[in-house]
């Protein structure tokens, strides 16, 4: 795998296929560059002229990465990000979530970012999942995010959602099948691929924008408290049905214990965003008791201590639900 | 619901007296309690007399000429399809290549992790290992002994972990059912490997010495177990220093013979445990309760359950406070009405609580819904 550099294009090239990164323009007024420096220059010729940039960075760029697995997927990123670099005069706001590598891909963008516009900048987050949280909405031209990093659904929503309208999502992965929650979303982008990397473009519309909203991690605490809190309804129904001797029907501890499990996991995904780290344990502590209780009432055992208990357990339960969601 | 063919596979090559402690006897029970058939897979140790005490368990030899765990996976090989739940026990390293494998030819087929660990042993676990992460993936159903662990776990590991202590199998302890708290003696007794230092045993010593001049009453401190030759010299210095003390202390040696440990246990009204720390809950507080002894321990990782949190025992959290361990000591000593009634309290709770078989038709239900889940995807 090498970058093979023209006076006349920029290519990714594995001896048997290449891919066109960039092409030098035909003619000297490139009508996309509105930035202060020549894209190429027939009047002055020392002027240091955008491609010839493109040429040295690239050149830094293979120097840096070649031994890197992400090599190719960097000069992807280039190959889509170089257009918006130049659509503009205004100072460019670029976010990297890249925490794999750290092979200098980002001080080559950034140079070559600075050099079009002094102040631009491109900031790179570390792994995290509040890495996000301190952006603000629609505040960058471009969010650059590795899939291997963090390969979720809402957290890449959550990126999306950093982006300005009309602004570029670039989502970049050497991992393949992608991952089934990924599918729908990386379908409504643009795929470039070379070897092992492939890098799916996004321009920020309402569309995108609306499916980000949905599908952010906002929106889906929101619904998984949602499930959590019908479900601690559901529970407190069944518990105080059991704790009343009301006939029960013959799976109704099942039941009960089916919708622990599924609380404690719903609460357990929910984990990093609880006030209190401690509801998955409730959830687990009241799923045993009304096994305790089940058992008890199965084998005619002495209910008393289990009841105390399940009665305990669940008020633990219920109060810091209500504490955490309510 | 369903029976199961179960199969333990043990880390280690098993040795008799095993075959009667938790890693064995918890799978027995649930085989006894859900199971069509329980194989006990090992290289052998020797002879195992105690199998007789385990009806219908088949154990199964692994050839002598091949390491324990690469004669287990080769075993697991050929007979995964004749596994329906299998039993492991430890958070242990040598399991990483006996799940992979198994979970690949039984995609159905459902592990579980007695972890038999305490919280220094969790946090020491190589979770950024990805073939140990992994293996712990590859486990339906994780339990572990204390609850402190347990939310302990929770917050490192992120995904249910039971709460499954060390239990009681009662046909084991035929003696039991007609103990009298009228027939017990003013006995505090602590059984284990004494002078060990995860056991603590000066500290007991000690903290009865300074409990002594309290007592209303004579107390007999009686210590079973084997003894290191520098306790045996600090026990024999300690008699030489308090000889008022000194008839009252009795090292009995190790008791291999069971019926005549259960007779201790019968005859004693404390049970006292000094330890700095345990694997878990500690087979010998299962065995205490079962004859109604109250249980006196420093603030090892399962006291709150030994004790339902100081209900049925008295803890001393600091395992190197002498005097705190020797106040809680005197105060149930000289609380009569507190170590009878507790005696049957303590019998309650450990019969509602401990009782693997209940434990293990708890288990069953969580295997169930894991089956039922599997047969849905």
């Amino acid at each position: 795998m090498r970058i093979t550099i023209t006076d006349t294009s920029i290519a990714l090239d594995d001896g048997a296929k290449t891919f066109q990164l960039l092409e030098k323009p035909v003619f000297p007024y490139f009508h996309h560059n509105v930035t202060k420096k020549p894209f190429i220059s027939s009047y002055y010729e020392t002027v240091e002229t955008i491609w010839g940039h493109c040429q040295t960075d690239m050149e830094l760029l293979a120097d840096a990465c070649h031994s890197s697995p992400y090599y190719s997927c960097y000069a992807l990123l280039f190959h889509r990000l170089f257009p918006l670099l130049l659509s503009s005069s205004q100072v460019k706001n670029v976010i990297a979530y890249d925490p794999l590598t750290d092979c200098g891909a980002y001080r080559v963008f950034q140079k070559f970012m600075r050099f079009l516009e002094e102040d631009s900048a491109l900031t790179a987050l570390p792994q995290s999942p509040y890495a996000f949280t301190l952006l603000k909405e629609g505040s960058c031209h471009a969010f650059l995010y590795c899939l291997d990093a963090l390969p979720s659904l809402p957290a890449v929503c959550d990126a999306i959602s950093k982006v300005k309208p009309g602004g570029l999502v670039l989502l970049y992965t050497i991992r393949d099948p992608l991952p089934a929650e990924l599918e729908e979303l990386c379908a409504m982008g643009e795929k470039d691929s070379f070897g092992s990397c492939t890098v799916y473009a996004f321009t920020v519309d309402e569309t995108l924008s609306a499916f980000a909203r949905e599908n952010g991690s906002a929106h889906v605490i929101c619904s998984r408290a949602e499930e959590v809190l019908k479900r601690a309804g559901d529970l407190q129904n069944l518990i105080s049905s059991m704790l009343s001797d009301t006939p029960l029907p013959g799976d109704a501890y099942f039941i009960a214990v089916l919708i622990l499990q599924q609380t404690e996991e719903i609460l357990l995904s929910l984990y990093d965003y609880l006030e209190d780290d401690g509801l998955p344990v409730h959830a687990n502590v009241l799923k045993e008791s009304v096994l305790n209780y089940y058992v008890g009432t199965s084998r005619q055992c002495d209910l008393t201590s289990y009841r105390k208990k399940l009665t305990q357990s669940s008020e633990l339960f219920f109060a810091a639900i209500e504490r955490e969601f309510q | 619901m369903n029976k199961y063919k179960m199969c333990v596979i043990p880390a280690s090559p098993l040795e008799n007296v095993q075959l009667l402690k938790d890693r064995v006897i918890f799978p027995y029970v649930c085989y006894r309690t859900f199971g069509e058939s329980l194989r006990l897979v090992t290289k052998c140790t020797g002879d195992y007399p105690y199998l007789s005490y385990l009806e219908g368990a088949d154990l199964v030899p692994l050839p002598e000429d091949q390491p324990h765990m690469e004669a287990a996976v080769r075993y697991l090989s050929g007979h995964a399809g004749e596994i329906d739940l299998l039993f492991l026990f430890g958070a242990r390293g040598e399991y990483m290549e006996l799940t992979r494998t198994y979970k690949s030819l039984r995609p159905d087929g459902i592990i579980y992790l007695k972890l038999d660990t305490n919280i220094d042993w969790a946090n020491a676990l190589p979770l950024s290992h990805k073939p140990f992460a992994d293996f712990l993936r590859n486990c339906d159903i994780i339990s572990c002994e204390t609850r402190r662990l347990q939310s302990l776990l929770y917050k490192k590991w992120q995904r249910p972990v039971e709460y499954i202590p060390n239990g009681v199998y009662y046909p084991l302890y035929p003696g039991a059912s007609d103990v009298r708290f009228e027939e017990k003696e003013n006995i505090i007794l602590t059984v284990g490997r004494l002078g060990d230092i995860q056991k603590n045993s000066l500290l007991l010593l000690y903290a009865y010495a300074l409990a002594f001049p309290q007592f209303d009453e004579p107390w007999d401190l009686v210590m079973v177990g084997s003894v290191t030759p520098e306790f045996q010299a600090d026990c024999e210095d300690f008699c030489r220093r308090f000889p008022p003390l000194a008839p009252h202390v009795h090292l009995t040696g190790n008791i291999a013979d069971k019926h005549t440990l259960h007779q201790y246990y019968r005859r004693a009204k404390i049970f006292a445990l000094p330890s700095r720390a345990e694997g878990g809950s500690p087979n010998v507080f299962s065995e205490a309760a079962v004859y109604g002894c109250t249980v006196v321990t420093t603030g090892v990782d399962a006291a709150p359950d030994m004790t339902d949190n100081g209900r049925v025992g008295r803890i001393s959290p600091d395992i190197e406070d002498f005097d705190g361990f020797a106040r809680e000591l005197a105060a149930v000593c000289l609380d009569p009405a507190y170590l009878a009634r507790n005696f049957h309290d303590m019998r309650t709770y450990i019969k509602e609580f401990f009782d693997y078989e209940r434990l293990a038709a708890r288990l069953q239900i969580l295997v169930e819904l894991q089956a039922s889940k599997r047969r849905q995807k």
